[in-house]
């Protein structure tokens, strides 16, 4: 059919978007790839439960107003078949996290690279992240 | 772009990587490698009624190379694919091939549009048959002569394939894995499924089907490390003819499942955009 035709063959970003959809939702329904986002801040919570792993950093403002982030990995199954555990990450540990933002605006995003502050360890060195598009 | 499709790498590269330490229990029955690795290409496992035994635990292939037309660009930038009929069960067509109905392609052009916010997955709902042997995530096959159970860790599901010789039941409660029964035909398993939910996706771009889909899936286990799964969908209502792929799997030896609930900390259905 024509319509998938244009829509195939044309939209490389729509299937880019179903690619991440391997756990559980589809990328482009909840974030944005053009709105990168790199926070700094010591981890408050780490929710080590499927669908996604999350964590919280607190993140201080130039003005020093600290807000509460929220980070989406993959899935715990995924992740711990990756060599990660989940005392991986603890709260207190200080991470730098590159991500993308959620399209609502809220304060959470999709988390690409964790790094740790205190000994710049990638925490997803596991994988090849970032090997490729460095 | 560059970061996100850093993203898909990643979380591609966890799905690919099944040999972590985490639940692996040494199998000394496994036949052996001189490096002391299983042998993935040795004989078929017979099972005791001297059937080829399909038994393990099992995951889609992930397959680069086979990408469909129009993502090759994905393989050049990260290196790392997905399994092709994961996101098109038409990945083999020419995109003027699929034999849409008009009406199934409306639904379909509808459901891309929506960039995967209906996906019944995306909102804690299972993956149906045939789709969930498609998802890089392992499902496990416990064979026995009148019975193959098939468990999924996508949502901690199973499905039943009866080998004895009753009948489907007539107008029965609509299903996501559908009614399986199933054959021997030499060292192929030939299963025939009905009585679907319409409710269930193909595929992650959204082709949908209808009730009347019957689906066939011959199952070969070519050797100890790789099975080949030969899907055929029949869907009048939705399909002029029928669509036919070949979903290949690896063994995960020595691995086990993990336990999966999608409701367990579901976050991103209010957020969905």
């Amino acid at each position: 059919m024509r319509v998938r035709s244009s829509i195939l063959l044309s939209s490389f970003c729509l299937i880019l978007a179903a690619m991440p959809a391997l756990a559980h939702h589809a990328f482009s329904a909840e974030y944005d790839a053009d709105k990168p986002v790199k926070l700094t801040g010591a981890v408050t919570k780490v929710e080590w439960e499927n669908p996604h792993a999350w964590f919280y950093i607190d993140v201080k403002d130039n003005a020093g107003k600290v807000e509460n982030w929220g980070f989406e990995m993959g899935s715990p199954n995924l992740l711990t078949r990756a060599g990660w555990g989940r005392n991986t990450l603890k709260v207190g540990d200080v991470v730098s996290v590159e991500a993308s933002r959620a399209k609502s605006g809220a304060n959470i995003a999709n988390a690409k690279v964790v790094t740790l502050v205190s000994t710049g360890q990638k925490l997803f060195t596991g994988s090849s992240q970032g090997q490729t598009t460095r | 772009m560059r970061s996100f499709v850093c993203c898909i790498a990643l979380i591609l590269v966890l799905g690919s990587n099944a040999s972590a330490q985490w639940a692996r229990t040494p199998d000394n029955t496994l036949p052996r490698t001189r490096d002391g690795k299983p042998d993935l290409a040795a004989k078929t496992p017979q099972a005791r009624d001297g059937k080829p035994d399909l038994s393990g635990v099992w995951q889609s292939d992930i397959n680069f190379a086979a990408l469909p037309p129009g993502v090759q660009t994905v393989e050049s930038i990260t290196g790392f694919g997905a399994p092709r009929y994961f996101v098109d069960i038409t990945a083999d067509m020419k995109p003027n091939e699929v034999p849409f109905q008009p009406a199934a392609a409306a639904q379909f052009a509808q459901r891309m549009q929506r960039q995967g916010k209906d996906d019944p997955a995306a909102h804690c709902q299972p993956t149906g048959v045939p789709a969930i042997h498609n998802l890089p995530i392992p499902f496990k096959i416990v064979q026995t002569p009148g019975l193959i159970i098939v468990l999924f860790e996508d949502s901690s599901v199973f499905r039943q394939i009866f080998l004895d010789p009753r009948k489907p039941v007539e107008d029965a409660q609509p299903r996501w894995m559908g009614y399986s029964t199933g054959k021997w035909e030499g060292d192929t398993l030939v299963v025939d499924s009905v009585g679907f939910t319409e409710k269930s996706w193909l595929d992650r771009l959204g082709h949908t089907h209808s009730d009347a889909m019957h689906v066939t899936e011959r199952y070969r286990r070519k050797d100890l490390g790789h099975l080949e799964i030969e899907v055929t969908i029949e869907d009048p209502k939705t399909y002029t003819r029928p669509i036919q792929y070949t979903q290949k799997a690896s063994l995960l030896p020595e691995e086990d499942l993990l336990e999966y609930f999608c409701t367990e900390n579901e976050k991103d259905i209010e957020h969905y955009r």
